[in-house]
């Protein structure tokens, strides 16, 4: 596929690009679709904190009650970064193309790096909740 | 085609062949045709002479201009660092007073961060961002001299104030209560003075972002756009988050030191808790907002000098989103000893150690990348080389004192001082000049000193390791920052004398780098176009200068043009590609859409004016006469700001074209007009919006915060705003979204008449609506209580909205009035509509926290 691609390059108007052209043009991608990850990690991320201050500072909800939500929360945030890391990894499509860096300015190529950056970073914010989940199990105390 | 009540519609759509094929571009350009192009094109672009040279708009001068001032500013925040030295060289000095030492520490940290970092940010940003792209310039020139004339005029009040001997002396986080009770106009200098200029720092943010996504070459898809563009979309996205809460903590301090509303004072329910919260949600983000354009410069270097296309494109990408994400987790881990529970300790410890993944793999794709690549080792090497490694020792002791016992250690000593010093100088001050010595031929074509520029990195870098390494050690052994004097014979004497000495060569090493940049270079011979042999699209500049930007703007489709396409230069100069030519004697720039760089738009960009210096003129009045407590001098100056921009507005911006297509080369034809997601100014507005909510949602976070972190908090028996007046607000002001959003909807389908109407009934139930929110609060003493106080703050947070709501309603009703919006010409119209969207969201969530919640948050807790 690669080695296709670069014998055409420079050459936008062949029979190959068309169809390349074609089967990616219905889609109208966003950037945004890239944070999804980082998002639920931000989002993880400040339920743990407001409510660990409520049950720390506030008082209103117990202490165990409050960490055994937040490690459930934990679970589910990375069930979620699982599933949009699995999605990115099937649309990087590594597996089929072998290509890894996707250099190419064909829509086949951006559609693969996105899901490229996708996957990268659905790894990142898994290792983030990760993080961010252990002082739950950790500590079990307040102070 | 289909007709609305009369008005035909216009057909937008691309006309001709895109992708242009090869036989398309192999058709060579005439010779006569090619040098009227030029002339036109020069004529068109042409920089304004002798006096009128300060109304340029233009990147290229407006960029030089920003770059030096920052540079400036840099070197006088230099100097105040060199008399912080010489004052701390020996115990119990006496060269300069405790209250001097205290405004010079302050103003060498607010200077460096705010007048330096940032703005050298956006300022090289504005300079070469438009050559990454091939784009003519930027989306808004006007916005960028509009922002550089209220830096210049704001950096020259903060850092002046030094000389008068008032400058801000709480030091550079300005903690309440030191800094909301200290004497004097110090703390109102740094507060009104930097909120203007973070008020120009998103302008810049925007105008960058924007550039970056329609600003691009056609063909450039995000998988091939040059990485300093992802850096400048990250880093821009960074600041829209990470400067309204800053601005918003400015508001509710200006609001306690001319108010005497107790936001962050304890005794009246306040809490300065807020303010280092604020203050650092701002703070760390602000780190990698200073970090990452720095490393997008080294990740331009790279590959040019290793002469081969970057190694994990990909996982720069991610390190680049990776560490914008995750760089809003870390605030904390500035505030370890505040007293908050260990497990949020835990949070943000855990936190600040994830960052390191992402800043490392960008390390090591570099490092990749030289080791595959047959490297050359130049100039610009050198530095980013020196910058990675101090870079990574500051790293290292990152991850040391994010772990929070060893902060507990070392908190507030000097062990601190040298880790933001070893991170800042190699993630910031070596990356920026190695972009110096590589990108000097790009900006002013010719070179810098080869051997100037060894002598200076060699003083710098030695002179740096010299001043900064021992301070790790004085740290330890227990020196707290911000002492003006110390005593004999507590093993300091030594290694405080090595700092000083340190302090003077980096300074010696300055002097050469500056005598490089400032000496005389006309005797230079002309340089090669490409001396460094780049890929990158900089590098079609014209040698000797031209002011046009690029001669064409080429089709690209890989990451190196200029390596991969050897015909792309000779096709860029002789007028092949697109706009070549500018017949109808206008500034233009292509516009391509967001993910696939298609082209859309032919926009036309504004030229030269004196409106963007009066307008930053009259703003920087509007904040900076406050300080001195003069009121009315300051409200009439914001209202002839006000009209300043409107002025500029109505005659230059989304008028009507004279023709609604243009022929932009290679048979292609593009509208000339754009309304709605598709133009530059709804994204332009899309972004601030989302900077101004996040503004917003910082006063919110503040009544919550209050809240949670106060046990009076309302007071009991505490008086509401009226609730009866907040439902009427609430009413009015979705009325006026509702009837915004109908004008929007009328005038596209032709029906001017109701268009207007709405457009005239909704400032009116606006302005109600406003005044009804005031009413809800009037009978309360905001500055008996922290309670009362923020529930005014937030009034007048939306109160102001709704006025600059009110005129942009009006504007689109003078609009329509005056031929200016038609219903084919509705641009204006769609970014009020856009405004109204979040104004209409903000209102709510003002009434629904100011109505309800006392009511739910004072049931028994």
């Amino acid at each position: 596929m690669t080695a296709e691609n670069d014998t055409e390059h420079g050459q936008p108007a062949e029979p190959e690009k068309d169809r390349e052209l074609a089967e990616f043009a219905e889609e109208r991608e966003s950037l945004l679709r890239i944070t999804f990850a980082p998002l639920t990690w931000a989002l993880h991320f400040v339920l743990c904190y407001g409510t660990v201050s409520l049950a720390c500072i506030k008082g209103l909800i117990p202490l165990p009650y409050t960490r055994a939500g937040l490690i459930a929360a934990t679970g589910l945030a990375l069930a979620l970064i699982a599933l949009i890391g699995w999605r990115a990894f099937v649309q990087w499509d590594v597996r089929r193309t072998g290509d890894f860096t996707n250099p190419e300015g064909h829509a086949e190529h951006r559609h693969q790096f996105l899901g490229h950056a996708g996957f990268l970073l659905a790894i990142i914010s898994a290792i983030g909740v990760i993080y961010t989940g252990l002082p739950l199990f950790i500590l079990a105390s307040c102070k | 085609m289909s007709d609305r009540n009369g008005y035909p519609v216009i057909d937008r759509s691309r006309r001709g062949p895109y992708p242009p094929t090869e036989e398309m571009l192999a058709e060579p350009v005439p010779q006569e045709e090619q040098e009227a192009q030029q002339r036109r094109l020069r004529e068109v672009w042409a920089t304004p002479k002798g006096f009128r040279y300060w109304t340029a708009v233009n990147n290229t001068e407006v960029g030089v201009w920003y770059t030096m001032t920052a540079f400036a500013f840099m070197l006088m925040a230099g100097v105040m660092a060199l008399i912080i030295r010489v004052q701390l060289a020996v115990p119990e000095n006496d060269l300069v007073s405790a209250d001097r030492f205290n405004q010079l520490f302050t103003m060498h940290g607010s200077a460096m961060m705010f007048l330096f970092a940032v703005p050298m940010f956006e300022a090289i940003s504005i300079l070469l961002l438009p050559g990454f792209l091939s784009a003519r310039d930027m989306p808004f020139p006007r916005l960028s001299a509009f922002g550089y004339w209220c830096f210049l005029i704001g950096g020259v009040f903060v850092i002046g104030s030094i000389f008068f001997d008032a400058a801000p002396n709480s030091g550079w986080f300005m903690y309440p209560p030191l800094a909301t009770q200290a004497e004097g106009p110090g703390s109102d200098i740094w507060l009104l003075g930097l909120s203007f200029i973070e008020v120009a720092s998103i302008a810049a943010a925007v105008e960058l972002i924007v550039g970056s996504l329609k600003c691009r070459p056609p063909g450039m898809r995000v998988n091939i756009m040059p990485l300093y563009a992802w850096y400048v979309m990250v880093v821009g996205g960074m600041i829209l988050f990470a400067f309204p809460p800053l601005i918003a903590g400015d508001f509710l301090f200006e609001l306690e030191r001319s108010l005497d509303w107790p936001f962050f004072d304890p005794e009246r329910g306040g809490d300065p808790m807020l303010w280092q919260h604020l203050f650092w949600i701002f703070g760390h983000p602000e780190v990698y907002i200073i970090f990452l354009p720095s490393i997008a410069i080294a990740s331009m270097i790279v590959p040019t000098v290793a002469r081969r296309p970057i190694v994990g494109y990909s996982w720069i990408v991610l390190s680049a989103v990776g560490t914008g994400f995750l760089s809003f987790g870390l605030w904390v881990h500035h505030m370890f000893t505040t007293g908050l529970p260990n497990i949020s300790l835990g949070f943000f410890s855990a936190a600040s150690e994830s960052v390191v993944i992402p800043t490392g793999i960008q390390i090591f794709a570099f490092l990749a990348t030289l080791m595959v690549g047959r490297v050359k080792v130049n100039l610009p090497m050198l530095w980013i080389a020196g910058g990675l490694a101090i870079f990574t020792a500051g790293g290292l002791t990152g991850v040391m004192i994010a772990v929070a016992p060893f902060d507990f250690q070392v908190h507030d000593t000097y062990f601190i001082v040298a880790h933001l010093h070893y991170t800042l100088f190699g993630g910031m001050v070596f990356p920026v000049i190695a972009g110096v010595y590589y990108f000097f031929p790009f900006i002013r074509k010719v070179q810098l000193s080869e051997r100037l520029g060894r002598w200076a990195f060699w003083l710098i870098f030695a002179g740096f390791n010299i001043c900064f390494l021992p301070m790790h050690l004085t740290g330890l052994k227990g020196m707290p920052r911000r002492i003006y004097a110390y005593p004999e014979g507590l093993g300091w004497d030594w290694l405080n004398m090595i700092s000083t000495v340190g302090a003077f060569i980096i300074a010696a090493g300055f002097a050469v780098f500056v005598w490089d940049l400032l000496r005389p270079k006309g005797h230079q011979p002309q340089i090669p176009r490409n001396p460094w042999g780049g890929g990158t699209l900089e590098w079609t500049h014209d040698v000797p200068a031209e002011n046009w930007g690029v001669r064409s703007i080429p089709h690209v489709h890989s990451r190196y043009p200029l390596w991969d396409d050897p015909k792309l230069l000779e096709r860029v100069d002789a007028g092949r590609y697109y706009l070549p030519d500018s017949k109808q004697g206008q500034r233009e720039t292509l516009i391509t859409s967001v993910i696939d760089a298609e082209p859309m738009q032919v926009q036309k960009v504004t030229g030269p004016s004196w409106i963007s210096i009066w307008a930053a003129i009259f703003t920087g009045a509007c904040f900076i006469l406050p300080t001195f407590h003069i009121y009315w001098p300051a409200a009439g100056a914001g209202a002839l700001a006000v009209a300043c921009i409107i002025w500029w507005l109505w005659r230059d911006t989304a008028r009507p074209p004279e023709v609604e297509r243009k022929d932009v080369g290679l048979g292609l034809s593009l509208p000339t007009y754009a309304s709605g997601p598709a133009s530059v100014g709804w994204w332009a507005m899309w972004i601030t919006m989302l900077g101004d909510a996040t503004g917003f949602a910082s006063v919110i976070f503040g009544f919550f915060f209050y809240w949670t972190a106060r046990p009076d908090f309302p007071p009991e028996g505490a008086a509401h705003a009226d609730g009866l007046m907040i439902a009427a607000a609430a009413i009015l002001l979705l009325s006026s979204w509702a009837l915004t959003l109908g004008a929007r909807r009328l005038n596209w389908s032709g029906r001017i008449a109701g268009a207007r109407i709405a457009l005239g009934v909704a400032p009116v139930l606006a302005l109600l609506g406003a005044a009804a929110l005031a009413a809800s609060v009037l009978h309360l003493s905001p500055s008996s209580h922290v309670y009362p106080a923020i529930l005014c703050a937030v009034v007048i947070w939306v109160g102001a909205h709704t006025g600059v709501g009110v005129v942009m309603q009006l504007y689109c009703l003078a609009g329509s009035l005056a031929g200016k919006l038609t219903p084919n010409h509705d641009a204006d119209l769609h970014n009020v509509t856009l405004f109204w969207h979040f104004q209409a969201l903000s209102a709510l969530v003002a009434c629904a926290v100011m109505g309800l919640a006392p009511l739910l948050l004072e049931a028994p807790a």
